[in-house]
């Protein structure tokens, strides 16, 4: 990357920090909603032990429903806020973006700034909704497996969340579309909800790879990386669907540039 | 550096056409603007005049017609198109690095002579709309455009800063760049070196022929 390039980088990583620091309400649903949901999940389930069969694992496991139901909350939680964050940024600022490409700024170096604020926002607040979840289920067996099945799944919701911002007009359809599916794929991969949480048809939901991966990890020890690649392939998928939304969105059509010319001062 | 010389258009508009789906807008429009030439474009509300400054800036794809341009271009459209957390100097700022420049001396005279530096910290969520049009405009003229394209410039200006706005427009017409002004107020019309009345989509015939400009 070139000098020039770098700088241009640096520049929409600070300021799209700032636009994200700035968004009060989503910073106030962040610190609140997250150990409210887990209060509230908590208040609602009972220690029951559930069986289910843990494709991760490749048997069927055993295990206290209420710390389940938490990591199921956590995602849920945290899908919703980080794809509430992306689309609202993104769809707040096309207009003005488009107007900074049609200024010369480089589309990628955008887009590259947009996917590094998403990993740096993802990293905190999943950090943060891990250590929240330590007060509602305190001795998880390995707390890092639940970190990265946070980080994943948030970063999934958060790409979601950036191409829905680019590519639909009304709000409203937006948000619907992210609590939609967000409730949907977290609520119908937990066993306790659904009894058919097993059925192949799971494997195709975002947050699945994530899921597996947090659940064996925190109730097993044992860390199935492989379905961090499925994570992976969603957020490959979502970023390249958003890379060719966004360059449609802002292409500069019908005009030719015949040279360049400098009023001078 | 390039200079274009004075006998090209700095803006040259070929068949412009365009619709939204059955209603036709803009009809086979075409004209020139040469380097040092202030344009004004007016028309009822609902015309198109916002749709040909689009187009001319390249924010919108027409149904027919080539525009051209030599050099720079600076776009002040309508709706400013402004970040609500940013503030004031941070948009100064980000587009510095999008037009490359390497000095804010342009975009710190524009805002000392639009009056609005002491809201260089604002966020722009707590400005007024004159402030935000300020602002608008500074973006669009930071960069020492050769072509400047300006739609509705001095909506929210109260009196004073509209008369500051109309020296900006002629020192920079005077420093070479073409200028074109959309407005559906016709009051302006002395100040233009050619006046056109957008009409059932067409241009038709200038109101004044003045030199360097062409239908």
């Amino acid at each position: 990357m070139s000098g020039l390039l770098r700088s241009q980088y640096g520049t929409a990583v600070r300021f799209a920090v700032v636009d994200q620091i700035r968004n009060r309400m989503a910073m106030v649903l962040l610190i609140v909603f997250v150990p409210l949901w887990f209060l509230v999940i908590r208040a609602v389930t009972t220690h029951d032990m559930v069986s289910f069969h843990l494709r991760a694992a490749g048997r069927s496991i055993s295990v206290d429903g209420a710390h389940l139901t938490v990591i199921t909350a956590g995602l849920n939680a945290l899908t919703l806020i980080v794809g509430f964050m992306f689309f609202a940024a993104a769809r707040r600022e096309i207009g003005f973006e488009r107007r900074l490409v049609g200024a010369g700024y480089p589309r990628s170096v955008l887009l590259l700034a947009k996917f590094t604020t998403l990993v740096a926002t993802a990293a905190v607040v999943s950090l943060y909704a891990s250590l929240v979840m330590l007060f509602f289920w305190w001795r998880p067996v390995d707390f890092g497996a639940i970190y990265v099945s946070f980080l994943l799944a948030s970063l999934i919701y958060g790409s979601f969340g950036l191409m829905l911002g680019v590519l639909v007009q009304d709000e409203l359809e937006g948000f619907f579309v992210i609590i939609m599916t967000s409730l949907s794929d977290t609520f119908l991969q937990n066993p306790i909800g659904n009894p058919t949480a097993n059925k192949l048809v799971v494997a195709f939901f975002p947050s699945f790879g994530s899921m597996q991966f947090g659940v064996d990890g925190a109730f097993t020890g044992s860390l199935p990386w492989a379905y961090t690649g499925v994570s992976i392939a969603w957020i490959a998928c979502l970023t390249a669907a958003t890379l060719v939304i966004f360059a449609w969105k802002t292409r500069s059509p019908g005009i030719k540039r015949l040279s360049q010319h400098v009023i001078p001062a | 550096m390039t200079v274009a010389t004075p006998e090209l258009p700095a803006l040259d508009a070929r068949n412009i056409s365009h619709a939204y789906g059955r209603h036709q807008i803009l009809n086979d429009i075409s004209f020139e603007v040469a380097p040092g030439a202030l344009v004004g474009i007016t028309g009822e509300n609902g015309t198109g005049k916002s749709t040909l400054l689009r187009v001319l800036s390249g924010q919108l794809r027409p149904r027919g017609g080539v525009v051209s341009y030599r050099g720079a271009l600076g776009y002040c459209p309508q709706e400013p198109s402004l970040n609500s957390f940013l503030t004031v100097g941070q948009h100064i700022e980000f587009f510095r690095a999008a037009y490359k420049l390497e000095s804010l001396d342009r975009a710190t005279e524009l805002v000392r002579e639009l009056g609005f530096e002491r809201y260089m910290d604002h966020s722009v969520a707590s400005l007024s709309g004159g402030t935000r049009q300020k602002l608008n405009l500074t973006i669009a003229l930071m960069h020492r455009p050769a072509v400047l394209l300006l739609d509705e410039p001095y909506q929210g200006f109260d009196w004073e800063t509209y008369l500051r706005f109309w020296d900006l427009a002629i020192e920079v017409r005077e420093a070479g760049a073409a200028v074109v002004v959309v407005s559906h107020l016709a009051f302006d019309h002395e100040r233009f070196d050619t006046l056109y009345e957008l009409k059932a989509g067409s241009l038709g015939v200038p109101s004044s022929a003045a030199a360097g400009v062409s239908a």
